[in-house]
C-alpha cells in the first residue's frame, strides 16, 4: 500500500482500490454483464466496503496451515445445521414415530439416509477437529493475555458440543438410541438433593418417557443451536477484536536490537495489531498476509478435504440404526460413542458412595482446570519447549482420558 | 439513591427498566411452570398382571424374567412400554424386580453361572434378594409395587403397579 496519504489532512479511501475490486476477482467474461448491475447493488448497500471489513485483516504469515483448524471446525458447524434442518422434513420427534421415521428414510428415501449419514460423521468430525483446534491453540499459547476469553468461550462451546452430541444420540429412538436416554438421563440424579428433581425435568417423570423425547428435541434443535450460535459470534468478534495471535514462529526477533525491532513493528503494524493488551513482543507478527484471499485459500482447502471425507464415510458407511427401543430386554449393553468413553469408565473406578464424587467432582475439576488455563500458567513464554510447567501435566491429563477410553473399549469390547 | 426529585433521564431509564422486567417476568411464569411441571404432575397408578401366565411353576431359587405392558402413569398418551420383572421365589419370599440397575439403569439379567444378577454396563452385581454385592450399584435392585391374585382355580397371578418400591 502507498503511504502517500499518511500524516496530510485527507483520509484514505475506505476501501482501497486493489483491494475493493471484488468484481475484478471474477473472470471478466463473468463478471462482465454484471458489472454494471454490481455497482449499482453496492452503491445502494455499501457491499463492497463491508466485504472489505470482512475479508482484509492481516494475519500472521507462519504456521498459516495450523491456523485453518478454527474456521474447518466452522465449516463441519454449518455442515450439521445444515443437514440438521433438512433431517427435520423427515424425523419425527414422538415415541411411536421416531424410529419409524428414520428406518422410512433407510428403506425408502436414499438421500435422506444420506443426510442422516453426512450428520452423523460431521458430528464425528467436529469432535474430533473440535479437540484437535483446542490442542493447537494450547501448544501456541494463544490464550495468553488479552486472549482468555477467547479460550473460555472456545472451552464452553467445546462443552456444547458435546452436549449436543449426546442429546442427538438420543433422537433416532432405536435400541442404542433409547438406553443412551436411559443412562445419560440417570446422571444427574447423582446430584445432592436436587439430584431426583433434576432428572424428572430432563425425563418429564421418574421413568423415560414421550417427554423425554421432547424436551432432548427441544434441547437439540433450538436451546444448544442458539447458545451454540451465539458463543461463536462472541468467540469471532474476539478474534477480530486482538487479531489471530498464530504461534511463537510469528515472534521471533532477527537482529541483535529485539527492542528497536519490535517498535518498528508496531509502528508499521496493520490493524488489528498491534493487538491491545497484549505484551508488546507478542503485539505485531512480525509478517503477515491479508485473510482474503492467502488464509482463505487454505482454510477452504482443508474444508474441503474434511467435507469430502464426510461425503464419503456417509455413503459407505452411513448412520446406524438398531432394533427399535426395547425396555424389557435383559443383556443389552449400551455402548458409549467413542468420544464419551472416558467418562464411562470413570463410572466403573467409582462405585457405590463415590458415584457422585466421580461424576459430578473429578469431572468438574478437569472442567474447571479447562476453563481455568489462561488463569492458572502465569508463564510468560510462548514457545513449548520452554513451558514443560503446563505442557507436562496437560499431556498427562490428555494422556489419561485416552486411556480411561482404551480400558473402556477393552471392557467393552472384550479385546 | 436520593428520594427526592427524579429527572426526566432517570425516570425515562427506570422506567423502560421496570417495563422491561414485566415482560420478562410475564413470559418467565408460564414458561419456568412448563418446565418444572414435571415435578408436581401427579403419577397415575395403573395395575397390569404379569404376562405369561400364573407364577405356580417359577422354581424356588431361580429368578424368571416375565414381561408386563407397563402403562406410563405421567405424560401424553403413549403406548405402554413392556418391562422385565423378575419373579424370584427364595426362602418363603415373592419378589418382583424391577431390572434397571441401580447404577446407571442398565438392564440387569440373572445370570445362572454366578447365581446373581449381573449388569453388563458396569459390571454391577446383586444377590438373588436384590442385595447389591459388587461392582458400582449403590443400591438393591428396586422391586415393582406388586400384588398376588388368586382365580377361582385357585392359580396365582403376579400384578404390579406402575411405580417402583424404592426410587432408584
Ligand atoms: C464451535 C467451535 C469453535 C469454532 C467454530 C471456533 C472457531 C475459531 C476460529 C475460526 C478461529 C480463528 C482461526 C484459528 O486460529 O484456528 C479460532 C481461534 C481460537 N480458538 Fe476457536 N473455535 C471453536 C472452539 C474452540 C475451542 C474448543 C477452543 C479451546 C478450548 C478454542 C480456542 C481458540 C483460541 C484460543 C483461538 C485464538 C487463536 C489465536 O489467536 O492464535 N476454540 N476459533
Ligand atoms: S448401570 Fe449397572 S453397573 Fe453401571
Amino acid at each position: 500500500m502507498s503511504d502517500s496519504t499518511a500524516g496530510s489532512d485527507v483520509p484514505p479511501p475506505a476501501v482501497p482500490e486493489e483491494r475493493g475490486d471484488f468484481a475484478g476477482l471474477v473472470p471478466a467474461p463473468i463478471a462482465g454483464p454484471f458489472r454494471k448491475s454490481w455497482a449499482w447493488f453496492d452503491d445502494r448497500t455499501g457491499i463492497t466496503g463491508l466485504l472489505y471489513k470482512g475479508l482484509y485483516e492481516a494475519v500472521p504469515k507462519r504456521g498459516g496451515w495450523a491456523y485453518t483448524l478454527g474456521s474447518a471446525t466452522l465449516v463441519v458447524i454449518i455442515v450439521q445445521f445444515f443437514t440438521g434442518i433438512f433431517l427435520l422434513l423427515d424425523y419425527v420427534p414422538s415415541v411411536t414415530q421416531a424410529y419409524g421415521s428414520l428406518l422410512y428414510l433407510r428403506t425408502d428415501d436414499l438421500f435422506g439416509d444420506w443426510i442422516r449419514g453426512i450428520h452423523l460423521w460431521g458430528a464425528y468430525t467436529l469432535m474430533l477437529l473440535i479437540g484437535v483446534h483446542a490442542l493447537r491453540t494450547f501448544i501456541s499459547a494463544s490464550y495468553k493475555k488479552p486472549r482468555e476469553l477467547n479460550w473460555i468461550s472456545g472451552v464452553m462451546l467445546f462443552f456444547l458440543v458435546l452436549a449436543m452430541a449426546i442429546t442427538g444420540a438420543m433422537l433416532p429412538w432405536d435400541q442404542a438410541s433409547y438406553w443412551t436416554a436411559v443412562v445419560v438421563t440417570n446422571i444427574p440424579h447423582y446430584l445432592p438433593v436436587i439430584g431426583n428433581g433434576v432428572r424428572a425435568l430432563w425425563r418429564g417423570g421418574d421413568f423415560v418417557g414421550p417427554l423425554t423425547l421432547t424436551r432432548t428435541f427441544a434441547l437439540h434443535i433450538w436451546v444448544l443451536p442458539a447458545l451454540l450460535l451465539g458463543l461463536i459470534g462472541g468467540h469471532l468478534y474476539l478474534l477480530r477484536r486482538h487479531g489471530e495471535f498464530g504461534s511463537w514462529v510469528n515472534y521471533r526477533t532477527t537482529t541483535d536490537d529485539p527492542e528497536k525491532e519490535i517498535a518498528e513493528r508496531i509502528r508499521h503494524a496493520e490493524p488489528p495489531y498491534p493487538t491491545r493488551g497484549s505484551e508488546p513482543r507478542y503485539s505485531v507478527p512480525s509478517e503477515t498476509v491479508d485473510f482474503f484471499p492467502d488464509q482463505l485459500f487454505k482454510d477452504t482447502v482443508v474444508s474441503l478435504v474434511l467435507v469430502i471425507f464426510i461425503f464419503v464415510m456417509a455413503l459407505i458407511s452411513g448412520a446406524p440404526l438398531d432394533g427399535p427401543a426395547n425396555a424389557a430386554t435383559l443383556t443389552y449393553v449400551p455402548t458409549p460413542e467413542w468420544f464419551y468413553l472416558p467418562l464411562d469408565q470413570l463410572l466403573v473406578f467409582f462405585p457405590t458412595e463415590l458415584i457422585g464424587f466421580g461424576v459430578f467432582v473429578v469431572v468438574g475439576i478437569g472442567a474447571t482446570l479447562m476453563l481455568a488455563l489462561p488463569f492458572i500458567d502465569r508463564n510468560p513464554e510462548r514457545h513449548p519447549i520452554r513451558r514443560p510447567d503446563v505442557l507436562v501435566p496437560a499431556f498427562f491429563f490428555i494422556g489419561t482420558v485416552i486411556y480411561l477410553a482404551m480400558l473402556g473399549v477393552n471392557r467393552l469390547y472384550n479385546l | 439513591m436520593s428520594m427526592g426529585r427524579v429527572s426526566r433521564r432517570q425516570f425515562l431509564v427506570r422506567g423502560t427498566g421496570a417495563m422491561a422486567g414485566l415482560i420478562t417476568a410475564m413470559l418467565s411464569v408460564p414458561a419456568v411452570g412448563l418446565l418444572l411441571s414435571p415435578l408436581w404432575a401427579a403419577n397415575k397408578e395403573i395395575w397390569v398382571t404379569v404376562q405369561g401366565g400364573p407364577i405356580d411353576d417359577i422354581p424356588e431359587g431361580l429368578p424368571t424374567a416375565r414381561i408386563a405392558a407397563v402403562p406410563l402413569g405421567f405424560g401424553p398418551p403413549a403406548p405402554a412400554v413392556n418391562r422385565v420383572v423378575y419373579v424370584t421365589k427364595y426362602q418363603g419370599q415373592l419378589y418382583a424386580f424391577c431390572n434397571i440397575c441401580s447404577h446407571m439403569q442398565c438392564d440387569v439379567h440373572w445370570e445362572p453361572s454366578l447365581s446373581l444378577f449381573e449388569c453388563p454396563c458396569h459390571g454391577g452385581l446383586y444377590a438373588i434378594t436384590g442385595r447389591n454385592v459388587g461392582g458400582p450399584p449403590p443400591q438393591p435392585l428396586s422391586q415393582w409395587v406388586h400384588r398376588v391374585y388368586v382365580d377361582a382355580q385357585g392359580k396365582h397371578y403376579l400384578q404390579i403397579a406402575n411405580r417402583l418400591q424404592e426410587q432408584i
